[in-house]
C-alpha cells in the first residue's frame, strides 16, 4: 500500500526513508463501500485520501442535476480538495463509485509533517500547483475543444473508466448530454480510435 | 516610463506587504529574494506574453492592470484579471515549459515584480523559508480559481454580476466592461443590462 504513494511521490521529489517516514506515519488507512459519502456539502473537509483501490467522484447538485467535476481512481488523490486547502465548507460531495480503499491524512497532521520536513513542504506545494495546473488545463479544454473533440481526448487518456464509469456519469463530467455521450461511444466502436494526437 | 529610487523602494515595500499576507516574512528574508527579482514596465495594451511563446516569468503585479485571455476561434476568452499585488502568468506554460495556448496582455501602463523559472528554482533551493511562502500562494491561487470554477457552473447570470460587483467595486471601475462581461462569461448585452439594473436601484445587496 505504502509502495504506491512512494511511487506517487516520486514523481514530485525524492524522500529518503526517514523523510517518507515522517508522513507514512500520519497516515490513516479507510474503507469505503460503494457509493458512500466521504463528504457532503457543506461540511468540511478534514482528509486529503490517496486512492489504492477503487474508484469515486466529486459533485454538486444544481437545482436537480448533478454535476460531476471530477472523476479519481487508484494511484490519485481524492478529496474536496479546496475545502481541504482553506478549511472552509465543502461545496462538493465525495462520493464511492466503487469500494475504496485510501491512504488519508489530516490537514492538521499534513501541517505538522511540513514543520518536520521542508522536502514534505516541497512536496505540498508541487501537488497544489498540479491542483491548480490540472484545473487550468480542464477549463482550457473546455473552451479550446469542442464535445467530440473532449470525447475522443478524455477516452484516449482514460480508456479504461469507459466501462468502469456509469456512462451517464462520464457524460455529466464532460459536460454534455447522455444522448451525445452515446451516439460518440458508438461511433468509436465501428472505428477504434487511437491515443490522443 | 523611466521609475525612481524612491517609487521602486516604495513597490518593493507593497510587493513585501503583499507577501506578508500569505506568509510572515521578516525584512532580511525579503532582502534575499530582492536580487532574483526584475522589473519589467509595460505600456497599455501590449501583450506581455503571446500564444505560442513559452513563459519565461512570474509575474506579480506592481501597478497597473492585466489580463489573461484564450483566443478561441476569433474570439478572446478572458479567463483572468489581476490588478495590484496580484499574480499573473501563463501557468501551464511557465511549469511544463511548453508553448502558451494563453495571451497574458496589459489593460493600463504597468509594471511587474517578474521571476524567472530559473530564478524561482533557485530561490526555493537557496532560501528556506520561501517553500512555505510558495506553497501558500499557490494554495491561495488553487482556492480562487475553484471558487471561479464552480461559481460559473453553478450559479446564474445575475448571482454571478451581482457577487463580482459587491466584491470588486474598482475592478467594475477599471476593467472595459467587455472584459468583464467575458471574464464572468456573461453576453456583453446582458451585461450592460445588469449594469444598469443595479444603478437604478442604488446597487442594492442581495440578502
Amino acid at each position: 500500500m505504502l509502495e504506491m504513494l512512494r511511487q506517487y511521490i516520486s514523481a514530485y521529489v525524492a524522500l529518503t526513508g526517514e523523510e517518507f517516514a515522517v508522513l507514512a506515519d500520519k497516515l490513516v488507512v479507510r474503507e469505503f463501500d460503494r457509493r458512500q459519502l466521504l463528504v457532503r456539502v457543506g461540511e468540511v473537509e478534514e482528509y486529503l485520501s490517496f486512492i489504492i483501490k477503487g474508484l469515486a467522484r466529486m459533485y454538486f447538485l444544481k437545482g436537480k442535476t448533478e454535476m460531476i467535476t471530477h472523476i479519481a481512481k487508484e494511484g490519485e488523490l481524492i478529496g474536496s480538495s479546496s475545502s481541504f486547502l482553506s478549511g472552509k465548507p465543502s461545496y462538493y460531495h465525495v462520493e464511492t463509485l466503487e469500494p475504496c480503499t485510501v491512504l488519508s491524512i489530516t490537514r492538521a497532521n499534513l501541517e505538522r509533517a511540513y514543520q518536520e520536513s521542508p522536502k514534505i513542504e516541497k512536496l505540498g506545494r508541487l501537488v497544489t500547483t498540479y491542483f491548480v495546473l490540472q484545473k487550468e488545463e480542464w477549463e482550457l479544454e473546455c473552451m479550446r475543444l469542442d464535445t467530440r473533440e473532449r470525447f475522443l481526448r478524455f477516452i484516449g487518456n482514460n480508456p479504461e473508466l469507459l466501462t468502469r464509469v456509469p456512462q451517464k456519469y462520464l457524460a455529466s463530467y464532460l459536460n454534455m448530454k447522455p444522448e451525445t455521450f452515446s451516439r460518440l461511444k458508438n461511433h468509436i466502436k465501428k472505428r477504434p480510435v487511437a491515443g490522443r494526437p | 516610463m523611466a521609475y525612481s529610487a524612491a517609487t521602486y523602494q516604495a513597490a518593493l515595500e507593497k510587493l513585501h506587504h503583499y507577501l506578508q499576507g500569505h506568509a510572515p516574512m521578516t525584512r532580511h528574508e525579503f532582502r534575499q529574494m530582492e536580487p532574483f527579482l526584475e522589473i519589467r514596465e509595460f505600456d497599455k495594451r501590449v501583450r506581455v506574453i503571446h500564444e505560442g511563446e513559452v513563459e519565461r516569468y512570474l509575474n506579480v503585479v506592481a501597478w497597473g492592470l492585466a489580463r489573461k485571455y484564450l483566443p478561441v476561434r476569433n474570439k478572446e476568452i478572458t479567463i483572468q484579471l489581476a490588478s495590484e499585488g496580484h499574480m499573473i502568468h501563463s501557468e501551464l506554460s511557465f511549469h511544463y515549459r511548453v508553448p502558451s495556448r494563453a495571451v497574458v496582455e496589459t489593460i493600463e501602463p504597468t509594471v511587474f515584480f517578474s521571476i524567472s523559472y530559473d530564478s524561482l528554482e533557485q530561490l526555493y533551493e537557496q532560501i528556506p523559508g520561501f517553500e512555505r511562502l510558495g506553497r501558500l500562494m499557490i494554495t491561495d491561487l488553487f482556492i480562487k480559481s475553484d471558487n471561479r470554477y464552480f461559481n460559473q457552473l453553478r450559479k446564474s447570470t445575475r448571482e454571478r454580476f451581482l457577487e463580482y460587483v459587491r466584491n470588486h467595486p474598482d475592478m467594475v471601475q477599471r476593467v472595459p466592461q467587455k472584459y468583464l462581461a467575458s471574464f464572468l462569461n456573461i453576453k456583453p448585452e446582458t451585461f450592460s443590462r445588469l449594469k444598469h439594473l443595479t444603478r437604478g436601484k442604488g446597487a442594492k445587496e442581495r440578502g
